[in-house]
């Protein structure tokens, strides 16, 4: 349950690779000792760890094509541990790294086995990979913030604050939690509050005024092939976000998600810890069952605590009949010349009300665009600075027809060969829709204002809203060889 | 200053063996530990400065008693500091905690770690900082800290204070009773344990750890019996699977005390940070499986919340919860549930990709409640995963690779148990791994290849029995490679380990057979200066199969080489003919030769007078000659370079393969350092014994036949005449011998071509030339040395000594050997008279350089030592030392005289008489600055006969 070191490289692209933070945890390293007896690998000096992690998640030597410690086909990466091994004196395995890597920065930390060396125990069974995932990527929300680009400034600033967050949630390798974002932690002045207890995860209480945001976020995802042998696919994930400014030491709130009379349950439902209790009928609708019509359908009930910074309260997934944008996509190539239509039709179902609504069509392994005859319906065509991507946008409304079409010729005689793409040649190719849709869900989940309850004695201002938005919406040539993207349409 | 400070740290922090090097752990420690006291130094500095004592405290107090004392120093630091620079403090507390139990203080108890057990327990209670600043509060959570590191290292250090911290925990409404409760139940964790292994103990026992009241609960001194605990497995897990044994507490169903703190503990647990909520539900998981006596349902009201949890790893206790308590928690529907869940979870899409790697591993470690097999840490399916269930972890092209790999693997696994009835899954699968390909050959960059190929070698070592996919493989990579040649390196891998793992397997030597023809098809025209090499690599590999056959390799080689058309042999260069030379060696020890021999000697011979290089011509000619002179078995033996294994050679580094593949080329071409020295020089014993005997023998002889008819005067001309003549000695001799040093490591047995260099520490001598020994071989009589000093004044001196050897890998190896030391004494030559002289000319001269030395102003000197001796020590003392030197006549005991003469022109006369108060050693020197080296070799001969006192040193110089 605790960890040997931890270290933070930063890297591009395998090149210019160093160490920027590390902490060797000797207590904990004493413990390994004495748990591992004679197989007891010592953790090694920084350089060498460096080397070893770059080497075995195939950052190495980027300049050769094949090296056999770096890309031996037995070297299987499937497991979340690594498996470094030690040269030298007191060689063997250093065993279980965890790592996770985003853009230029790799997390990296050794756990503790407390459990005999041999035979290997299996990961589910030390507490300590888990604990380790948690923290890292706690550590990665820290230093790089949640999903946006990585800015060098913050994140130099963030490693200089380090050395005192770590002796905060992990002085001695054991961790009590992740670092909090933003302001560095100075815990307020503790008010008397009664019997009740200060969670741990609460800084500090919330004074003023009372204000409660619940924004409900969908995401839709979509494969569609326009092909009688290949199933289209689409899915719907979910999320609550919530911010809640309300007084008191441990104060209730819950919110409530309801359905549409016949929509199809909320499935999958994950929920953030300070949610109290559960009913287990919420938990039980799973995507991978048969969904069938008697299953519980809500009202979903979410009674909580908040903590001081928001958060995401819950999670879910749901199997919506259609996809929100239905595409058909043709290529046909004549000479070095590509014949392009494409049709968009927006369901009935949807809002017509974007804040935004683009289709992308790329063209890979292909020389640069040279003349571009193309009519649109509606909306306006550009081509990009690089000249491989045409971008049509369509603006915030489809026309009352609910559909759009594209057609026309595109020929590429370009100087310079555009980008390429190992998936997509010929006529493999796809367009990629990127939209979102202000006050709507496609699942019909909303939250209702009167339906949020805060326990308190001020009449808090609760403000809700939902979105849909896509992801990886993918429309592909129907005439084009297109990848199984699920298994499930297959079997 | 603090910038040169944190300069310092990161340098030892990246490197502390490096940074050591250039000092010492005590001095850094001490500057340290300076630093730290100095009042002008800023907080900000002194916490920079704790890291390395936290981070490496093993290193910088190498023994206990630094380590105490180091203690102290920062205790006193400690008591010092004001309480506003909290935070300071806070890293004092974790760079104690760290030096007294890196150090062996804790364990036994010393006074600094009792002195800082008091502290963090008072640090621990206190309470009067509550009105205070909140950053004062982060001492004590540290103090808590602190103790439970302490109690984790030495388990039952604090059993004693288990109520105490129950106390804190239930009064504390701030945030510290997280650091409360993970002390508390850490500390319960390890006294149950600990009752577990006492016999007899019980619900009695239990009841008064719990009360605090330890007196009871054990009856040997707590303090000194806990520390003596060697065995660690009250470190370890105790909830391992199914398989293990959990040490149990009988305590029958009263546990009521028991019960009431884990349902306070528990009820609060929701008021934890996810982190340290995992560890106490694990502690407390571990408690109730040691304690039947508590029902494992009382962990049920908290198991709806920890499934619907977002928060890896507080699902994961609930999975270790199923793992302790099976079906006495978990209901089969329960286990259906979480089951799907990791289903779930696995590929959800807003997990990340370690996470959900993670939920996969869960899967095949499943805790099932009626595991079937044996579980430990073999892979394998929980019964409930159907293949319906786990079609949604089919891999596709758009998952990174791990995560393809992990479903890859895992689909693998269920279609594999599913049977080949139902096809389809296991379809689908080869498919996948066909669109890899297609990926691959529309020219997917270097991770999608290596992807590619783990992943065939994946699904070949589930289905290689196979043959309609085992065989469609061999046909697509065949077309692979005949479009991406550069692929060979990994082909080569494939058939490596597949021939490696896949023992009963043929498949890679179908698909090197196939890689042959494919090969050997290829029109000339389509052959480059670019695919070439990767042809004749590839052949090279199919050439060490036995079962290959190889005439089609020979023709092409034939082909290739012979032509006008053919450039090869005209623009080919060193390595493009290495590369076919290496198939050809290959085939030199095909087992199939008899029939190859005509062909392949062609080639040799078109090579040996064709090609461009004239290197390659002479290897050629080599091979083409063994070929033809030597029977197949002696040409096997010549080249075979260790055994071979299952068909295949097995490669060995050796220079003289000379085709080296380019990995291996680069170690043998690199010298490596050897951590620790390997061998060292030890000065052989001459024996002295037989030396004197011979010695002594010699001049017996010479007495019998001893008339001196020299003029006086003329002795000393002629000895000076003797002196400038080329024959006398300029050198000495000192012989070592060549041995093991202690350490052993198998791989430096047999050593090659050592050559040893010498440094010199000062400029008495002149440089040596380096020595070579062929071989040191570990078993045999190890190897004598002569070192020839040619001293330009006869100082005792010291020789740094390095060598560069060739271990039986074929590596080349630095190392640096103990330092030579050269005593005084070991310069000491007899005289350089002329051979004809007798004994009595040597007397003679003897007294003509006593006068000139005593007269003479310029270095030359006479001085009297006296000691204590009885006469029969001053006899053997000379016959042991002196006699080589000695220059009057053996019998005559009332006087001796000894010349010792030191190259290149150094004399040191004495006279030894016994007086009746002391001996006397007179001395006579023509190079005074010898005299304090005699001096100190005197008195060592002297003070090493037990009862000889040296009294008097009297020494004039001139």
């Amino acid at each position: 349950m605790s960890f040997r070191a931890l270290w933070i490289i930063s890297h591009d692209k395998g090149e210019h690779a160093s160490i920027r933070f590390s902490r060797r945890f000797s207590t904990v390293e004493h413990r390994a000792k004495r748990l591992a007896g004679s197989s007891y690998v010592a953790v090694p000096e920084e350089g060498t760890v460096l080397q070893l992690l770059l080497t075995e998640l195939g950052l190495s030597d980027s300049d050769k094509s094949y090296v056999a410690q770096r890309d031996d086909c037995l070297r299987c990466h499937r497991s979340p541990a690594l498996e470094l091994q030690v040269d030298g004196p007191g060689k063997g395995a250093l065993w279980p790294v965890l790592t996770i890597s985003q853009g230029p920065l790799i997390l990296a930390c050794l756990c503790l086995v407390d459990a005999p060396p041999e035979p290997r125990p299996p990961l589910a069974n030390l507490l300590s990979i888990s604990q380790g995932i948690t923290f890292l990527e706690g550590l990665q929300t820290f230093l790089l913030g949640s999903g946006s680009k990585p800015d060098n400034e913050g994140l130099v600033s963030r490693l200089a604050m380090l050395p005192s967050v770590i002796l905060q949630v992990c002085p001695l390798g054991t961790p009590l939690d992740v670092p909090a974002l933003g302001a560095p932690i100075t815990p307020t002045v503790p008010t008397p509050a009664g019997n009740q207890k200060q969670p741990a995860w609460k800084t500090g209480v919330h004074r003023g005024r009372a204000v409660v945001n619940v924004a409900l976020i969908e995401t839709v995802r979509s494969m569609q092939y326009g092909n009688q042998s290949r199933q289209d696919l689409w899915d719907v994930y979910g999320t609550v976000t919530c911010k809640c400014e309300v007084e008191g030491v441990l104060p209730n709130v819950t919110v409530t998600l309801t359905l549409p009379p016949n929509g199809s349950p909320l499935q999958d439902i994950l929920v953030h810890p300070c949610v109290t209790s559960l009913d287990s009928s919420i938990l039980t609708a799973s995507s991978i069952d048969n969904c069938d019509g008697s299953a519980f359908s809500g009202p979903y009930k979410f009674p909580f605590s908040p903590p001081l910074e928001p958060f995401r309260l819950c999670s879910y997934t749901s199997q919506v009949p259609v996809p929100p944008i239905l595409g058909s996509y043709h290529l046909t190539e004549e000479d070095n010349q590509l014949r392009v239509s494409l049709t968009l039709k927006l369901h009935e179902t949807v809002k017509n009300s974007f804040e935004y609504c683009e289709a992308h069509l790329p063209y890979f392994n292909r020389d640069q665009m040279g003349i571009v005859d193309v009519k649109v319906s509606s909306g306006q065509m550009d081509v990009s600075k690089e000249k491989n991507l045409l971008v049509w946008t369509l603006g915030q409304k489809f026309p009352k027809s609910r559909e759009v079409t594209m057609e026309g010729r595109i020929t590429f005689c370009g100087p310079s060969p555009g980008p390429s793409d190992p998936l997509c040649t010929d006529l493999t190719a796809y367009i990629k829709l990127y939209f979102k849709v202000p006050d709507m869900t496609l699942s019909g989940c909303c939250v209702d204002q009167h339906s949020v309850q805060v326990y308190s004695s001020t009449k808090p201002r609760i403000v809700t809203s939902r979105e849909l938005h896509s992801e990886e919406y993918f429309i592909w040539n129907s005439t084009g060889k297109a990848p199984v993207s699920s298994g499930q349409m297959m079997l | 200053m603090a910038a040169a400070w944190a300069e310092r740290v990161s340098t030892f922090k990246s490197k502390p063996s490096r940074f050591l090097s250039a000092t010492t752990a005590e001095t850094f420690l001490a500057e340290l530990l300076r630093e730290l006291r100095d009042d002008r130094a800023s907080y900000n500095v002194k916490v920079l400065l704790l890291s390395p004592i936290c981070e490496h405290p093993a290193l910088l107090c190498p023994s206990d008693c630094v380590g105490e004392e180091t203690a102290l120093e920062l205790m006193s630091v400690f008591a010092q500091c004001p309480p506003k620079y909290a935070h300071f403090r806070c890293h004092l507390l974790v760079a104690l905690t760290s030096v007294l139990i890196c150090t062996s203080c804790m364990s036994s108890l010393s006074r600094a770690s009792q002195d800082f057990l008091d502290l963090l327990l008072q640090l621990s209670q206190d309470i009067s900082d509550l009105h205070s600043d909140g950053i004062l509060h982060s001492v004590r959570v540290t103090a808590c800290e602190c103790l439970q590191e302490l109690e984790a290292c030495f388990p039952g250090l604090l059993t004693q204070h288990v109520e105490l911290f129950s106390g804190l925990r239930q009064q504390d409404t701030f945030r510290f009773h997280q650091a409360y409760a993970g002390l508390h139940s850490l500390v319960l964790r390890n006294a149950v344990y600990q009752l577990t292994q006492e016999t007899g103990a019980g619900a009695e026992q239990l009841k008064a750890v719990l009360g605090g009241n330890t007196s009871v609960a054990w009856e040997a001194d707590q303090d000194s019996g806990l520390m003596n605990i060697k065995d660690s497995s009250i470190l370890s897990s105790v909830i391992l699977g199914s398989m293990s044994t959990v040490p149990t507490l009988h305590t029958g169903p009263d546990c009521k005390e028991l019960r009431s703190v884990l349902s306070s503990l528990l009820e609060e647990s929701y008021i934890l940070t996810p982190l340290s909520q995992a560890a106490l539900l694990y502690r407390l998981t571990e408690v109730v499986a040691m304690v039947p006596g508590v029902a494992p349902a009382i962990f049920r009201a908290q198991l709806l919340r920890l499934l619907g949890t977002s928060k890896v790893c507080l699902l994961h206790t609930t999975l270790l919860l199923k793992c302790a308590f099976t079906d006495s928690l978990f209901s089969a529907e329960d286990e259906a549930f979480i089951l799907k869940r990791l289903v779930v979870l696995s590929q959800h899409p807003l997990l990340t990709t370690p996470t959900k790697l993670f939920y996969m591993d869960c899967i095949l470690h499943f805790p099932e409640n009626r595991p079937i097999n044996c579980g430990g840490s073999e892979e394998s399916l929980p019964v409930l995963l159907t293949p319906q269930l786990a079609s949604t972890l089919v891999p596709t092209v758009f998952n990174d690779s791990a995560t393809m790999l992990a479903r890859l693997n895992l689909l693998c696994l269920v279609y594999l148990e599913e049977g080949e009835e139902e096809g389809r899954g296991l379809d689908y699968l080869y498919e996948h791994i066909i669109s890899l390909l297609h990926t691959v050959e529309n020219g997917g960059g270097r991770e999608i290849v290596v992807t590619f190929f783990r992943a065939v070698f994946l699904f070949l070592s589930y289905f290689y029995h196979m043959e309609c996919f085992s065989n469609g493989l061999i046909e697509k990579l065949c077309k692979l490679y005949r479009h991406h040649t550069r692929l060979a390196p990994q082909l080569i891998n494939l058939a490596d380990q597949t021939q490696d793992r896949l023992a009963e397997s043929n498949w890679a030597v179908d698909l090197l057979k196939e890689l042959q023809r494919v090969i050997t098809n290829v029109p000339l025209a389509q052959l480059t200066l670019k695919n070439l090499p990767w042809h004749l690599k590839m052949l090279a590999r199919v050439a060490e199969e036995g079962k290959a056959p190889q005439h089609s390799t020979l023709s092409f080689l034939y082909s290739v080489i012979t032509p006008v058309s053919s450039s090869l042999c005209v623009s080919g260069d060193w390595p493009l003919g290495n590369c076919v030379l290496r198939v050809c060696r290959r085939l030199l020890v095909h087992p199939s030769l008899d029939s190859l021999v005509i062909p392949l000697a062609d080639i040799l011979q078109h090579l040996a007078c064709h090609y461009s290089d004239t290197d390659i011509q002479d290897h050629a000619r080599l091979y083409y000659t063994l070929l033809t002179t030597l029977s197949q078995e002696k040409l096997a033996g010549l080249l075979a370079q260790g055994a071979t294994e299952g068909g295949r050679w097995v490669k060995k580094r050796s220079l003289s393969c000379l085709m080296g593949d380019s990995e291996g080329l680069t170690s043998l071409l690199t010298i490596h350092q050897t951590e620790k020295a390997i061998f060292s020089l030890v000065e052989v014993d001459s024996d002295p014994q037989q030396e004197t005997q011979e010695y002594r023998e010699s001049l017996l002889n010479q007495n019998e036949t001893n008339i001196c008819t020299d003029e006086v005067n003329t002795t000393l001309e002629a000895y000076r005449c003797q002196l400038s003549s080329p024959d006398v000695p300029s050198e000495i001799t000192l012989n070592y011998q060549l041995v093991h040093t202690e350490t052993y490591d198998s791989c430096f047995d047999q050593l090659f071509s050592i050559r040893l260099h010498f440094t010199l520490t000062d400029e008495h001598y002149e440089e040596l030339r380096d020595i070579s020994v062929p071989c040191l071989f570990r078993e045999r009589p190890s190897p004598v040395v002569k070192l020839r000093l040619k001293p330009r004044q006869p100082f005792p001196t010291t020789l740094h000594a390095s060598a560069i050897f060739t271990n039986q890998d074929g590596l080349s190896w630095h190392t640096i050997l103990p330092d030579i030391h050269v005593a005084f004494q070991q310069a000491f030559t007899p005289l350089p008279a002329p051979l004809a002289w007798r004994q009595e000319c040597k007397l003679n001269l003897f007294e003509r350089l006593w006068d000139e030395f005593s007269s003479e102003s310029q270095d030359c000197a006479t001085t009297l030592f006296c000691c204590k001796l009885k006469e029969s020590d001053l006899i053997s003392l000379v016959e042991k030392h002196f006699l080589p030197f000695l220059i009057s006549d053996w019998s005559h005991k009332e006087e001796f005289k000894v010349i010792f003469f030191l190259p290149p022109q150094s004399h040191v006369l004495l006279k030894i008489r016994p007086e009746v108060d002391a001996v006397h050693f007179d001395i006579a020197t023509d190079n005074w600055q010898l005299l304090p080296y005699l001096s100190s070799y005197l008195q060592t001969l002297i003070s090493s006969k037990e009862d000889a006192h040296s009294c008097h040193n009297n020494c004039e110089a001139y």
